[in-house]
């Protein structure tokens, strides 16, 4: 569903300096599959996602889904970032309804559209605040309600717990798999927590410190729907977890990848 | 600071500064600076003439005109140039040039042109309001987060879309801080247009009255100019709150009436 192929990307800083910054990555994401990309910051995985998301232009090769070649954004493909990004002049009911009401849905529509949205992040009762009256956590709630409101069939989710604390981290976490379990959409999530990664995704991709290549893909042989506390005793959720460290300690060295 | 506390020490200074006036004028004895009761006993006899009312409010209504074509034009220049490295490389050098000319002083070239009627005082005040509101709007525009345009244009909003309906509203506080500097700006530019093309308004009132060595009218004038500017201030601080109470209290404005 998904094609990544033969991508490269280069920023060319102000002072014409060329900093590479993707290397030849290609990596093929069914549709219906979670996949985490995890790799030490500054190893061009944000980049990565932002090509997809057609925000960033590859400096070669080319990202198609199904079929059709990137170009530029498309509700088909709906971003998550960590930093939010909510419209802090909008409620949290008018952050929701935005990009229905931009699609020229009725109004109406567009309202329980939202109304249900907002009660499956748990923000039912909050419809009315604006962002800077919310935590983190429940910012974070309304972005993803956002984003789910004008059905992407595929979620691109750039750290998008990597601000929030332990606590409503594993809980966001939680609510996203259950989310997720309802309409299994594809998923492409960008982190650098391990645990994160193994906890969430079929496959996890490493990358290299920068410029980012492809490391090593692992599946993640574990049954769903998943719950934390089970994983957590679990020894095979241990194994991956521990191995998937032990390779990132080995890129963070400096090896050869 | 509560509101109480705040109007109080409005009180003390205002009334600090008319006995320190009074005081001063007292000791200091000479025409061109008569005491503060001298002063203020004129306001009344200005605000009941119906000239110098018509005088006033014709003032009034060119400062308004320039201020709401000012902005009208200011806010898509400062926000195209905030999103367009093209757009402002063009402007950039052009408002820097124009920064530091004072507008008044483009006033009888303008007269030239344009006579001494109510179209030069316009377009005087007109350039007073625009370079600050530009300014603002350009830094506001430029600081928009990227990621909340990124946001957007994952809806399907094309540019022109983004501009306005994310670019404009994110870049409000910062557009209202420069409309703000560009009223205080209009009301001076006003006065100043006057001064130099006398032949109605609020600033013919005073300059007549210093020609005709009415200094008492002269002084009064300035405080009724003061107290303009002083509401004027004040009624937009209170707007301002209420069009961007959404946003974070770090765009709040020390310098205000709240």
């Amino acid at each position: 569903m998904i094609a990544i192929e033969a991508v490269s990307k280069t920023f060319e800083t102000e002072k014409r300096r060329r900093l590479p910054a993707l290397c030849d990555i290609s990596l093929a994401v069914a549709a219906g599959e979670f996949v985490s990309i995890l790799g030490p910051s500054g190893c061009g995985k944000s980049t990565l996602l932002y090509i997809v998301g057609g925000f960033v232009a590859p400096s070669a090769g080319a990202v198609t889904v199904n079929g059709q070649r990137v170009t530029g954004p498309s509700p088909d493909r709906g971003p998550v970032f960590q930093e939010f990004a909510l419209f802090p002049w909008k409620t949290v009911l008018g952050n929701v309804m935005y990009g229905l009401q931009r699609q020229g849905v009725a109004r109406q529509q567009a309202l329980a559209r939202a109304r249900e949205l907002i009660a499956m992040v748990h923000l039912a009762g909050y419809e009315n605040l604006y962002p800077k009256e919310l935590s983190g956590g429940m910012k974070q709630r309304v972005a993803i309600a956002r984003t789910l409101a004008y059905r992407p069939s595929i979620l691109l989710m750039d750290e998008p717990f990597g601000a929030l604390d332990a606590h409503t981290r594993t809980r966001l976490q939680n609510d996203l798999l259950d989310i997720w379990e309802r309409d299994r959409k594809t998923v492409l999530f960008v982190t650098h927590s391990v645990e994160e990664a193994v906890f969430l995704s079929d496959r996890v991709v490493t990358m290299t410190r920068a410029p980012g290549r492809l490391k090593q893909i692992i599946a993640i042989d574990l049954p769903r729907p998943r719950s934390r506390a089970a994983l957590l005793l679990d020894r095979r959720f241990q194994d991956y977890v521990v191995g998937i460290e032990r390779l990132m300690d080995s890129a963070d060295s400096g090896a050869p990848a | 600071m509560t509101r109480p506390v705040s109007a109080l020490a409005a009180v003390i200074a205002a009334a600090g500064l008319l006995a320190a006036w009074e005081l001063a004028a007292w000791l200091a004895g000479i025409d061109g600076f008569p005491p503060a009761s001298r002063a203020l006993a004129q306001i009344p006899r200005i605000l009941t003439d119906g000239e110098a009312l018509l005088d006033i409010a014709a003032s009034v209504q060119r400062m308004a005109v320039g201020f709401v074509l000012g902005v009208a034009a200011a806010v898509p220049i400062g926000l195209t140039m905030g999103r367009s490295r093209h757009v402002a490389a063009f402007f950039n050098p052009l408002l820097m040039m124009i920064y530091p000319v004072p507008k008044a002083a483009l006033m009888p070239i303008i007269m030239l042109w344009l006579g001494v009627g109510d179209a030069s005082k316009t377009l005087v005040i007109f350039l007073g309001v625009t370079l600050p509101v530009i300014y603002h709007s350009y830094q506001g525009s430029r600081a928009v987060e990227q990621k909340m345009l990124w946001s957007a244009a994952a809806m399907g909003m094309g540019g022109l879309s983004r501009l306005v309906r994310i670019v404009l509203p994110a870049a409000l506080p910062e557009i209202l801080v420069g409309c703000r500097t560009g009223l205080v700006l209009a009301l001076i530019t006003m006065v100043t247009s006057e001064m130099i093309a006398r032949q109605a308004g609020l600033g013919n009132i005073l300059f007549n009255a210093l020609d005709m060595a009415q200094y008492d009218t002269v002084y009064a004038m300035i405080v009724i100019v003061g107290v303009l500017g002083f509401v004027l201030d004040a009624a937009f601080e209170r707007l301002r709150a209420r069009l961007v109470a959404w946003a974070a209290p770090s765009h709040a404005i020390i310098a205000g009436t709240t």
